[in-house]
């Protein structure tokens, strides 16, 4: 999803000022991209619901800092990108889940895997690390030089996982039977 | 051997290998999924968005609200001034409605821009800044933003806040506007920029 956000420089300023109606403005211009940027980053919709809400907390509390340096969409998204992030690295401390854990032979994930399946599912089917580099990278247009200092991880890593994403599309997407 | 998809999305960004490029050239297998892999992305690209099930906004208008709440009770000063402010409409109330020097409000107002403009000069936050002035600065920041919620609060409808207390918030504002000019003054005479 392409966006090209423009937000008048009033309401930029009326939102920095606290005024609640014009943060309101801001809260709807911005809600569905905040919201499906988590999305596609996170496995449950309550969870990319609560990055969308902590995105905008952080918005409200930051926006006196935001000085008009880039896109205002570039912003938004880099807060609610590290806030889906910070999500699974907890996620992933709790559940001690391995990285490759969806490549793991015999996997639930691999059983139940349906003979049909279009991209939107075949995208459900990858980690949330996976699925968050080929989100950010093919989608948002981060290099991996930003996606790695993001996820607090080395280029060759958010390399490696796009690669990884790519090819199990691939396949997931051939049984599908179409190409590509 | 044909290309792997580390050599495919190396292509891609024109990073690939010299064998790669040599080897696409010549393969109509890896042309294909090169061809393939671009047409994945823009697939990608081309997903409708999503939408949030439920409306989150009055959970965070809420947690706002509540935020200024907890910094207005923080910051005794302007706690205080609120506080007179209030005491003010009881005791003055059954006198009828005093008699505010509007002047005094629009001279607060403007000297609030003409600082607002200075600071601007001073360039983005994020240049180079010690701790301390780094933490004075956000502390009078955000003691202004909570006059500004505020002010935006009561903004709407004028009927909320009397003029005095009105006063009372601008030059409230004014005190702390100055003060950040002159941590921000400091600092940069400090870094010698
Ligand atoms: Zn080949």
């Amino acid at each position: 999803m392409t966006i090209s956000l423009a937000v008048p420089d009033i309401l930029v300023a009326r939102a920095r000022a606290g005024d609640l109606e014009a943060l309101e403005a801001l809260y709807r211009a911005f809600e569905t991209p905040v919201y499906n940027l988590a999305r596609r980053m996170l496995r449950h919709p309550e969870e990319a619901e609560d990055v969308l809400q902590e995105t905008f907390l952080e918005v409200v509390k930051s926006i006196r800092s935001y000085r008009g340096e880039g896109p205002l969409w570039a912003w938004i998204r880099k807060i609610a990108a590290s806030k889906a992030l910070m999500r699974i690295r907890r996620e992933q401390v709790r559940t001690a889940e391995l990285l490759d854990e969806e490549t793991a032979p015999g996997s639930p994930v691999h059983k139940s895997l349906p003979a049909r399946i279009d991209l939107e599912r075949a995208l459900e089917q990858l980690s949330e690390t996976s699925r968050s580099v080929v989100w950010l990278h093919d989608v948002e247009g981060y290099t991996h030089e930003e996606i790695a200092e993001l996820m607090g991880k080395t280029v060759s890593f958010s390399k490696s996982q796009l690669a990884r994403a790519h090819a199990r599309l691939r396949r997931m997407l051939e049984k599908e039977g179409a190409a590509p | 051997m044909h290309c792997t998809m580390d050599d495919l999305l190396a292509l891609r960004a024109n990073e690939g290998s010299a064998w790669a490029r040599r080897h696409l050239d010549e393969c109509s297998v890896c042309q294909t999924e090169l061809e393939a892999l671009y047409q994945r992305v823009a697939r990608l690209k081309a997903l409708p968005p999503l939408g949030p099930a439920r409306d989150r906004w009055p959970a965070i208008r809420d947690a706002i609200v509540a935020e200024r709440r907890r910094r207005l009770r923080r910051w005794s000063g302007v706690g205080l001034a609120a506080a007179a402010a209030l005491a003010g409409l009881i005791v003055f109330a059954p006198f009828g409605p005093r008699q505010v020097d509007a002047a005094e409000l629009a001279r607060a107002k403007q000297q609030s821009a003409t600082l607002e403009e200075e600071l601007q000069r001073y360039g983005p936050t994020g240049r180079v800044m010690s701790g301390r002035s780094a933490a004075l600065v956000a502390e009078l920041e955000d003691r202004i933003a909570v006059i500004d919620g505020e002010l935006a609060r009561v903004g709407g409808s004028a009927a909320q806040l009397r003029h005095d207390e009105l006063v009372t918030l601008w030059q409230e504002r004014v005190t702390l506007m100055q003060q950040l000019v002159d941590a921000h003054v400091t600092r940069v005479s400090y870094v010698g920029l």
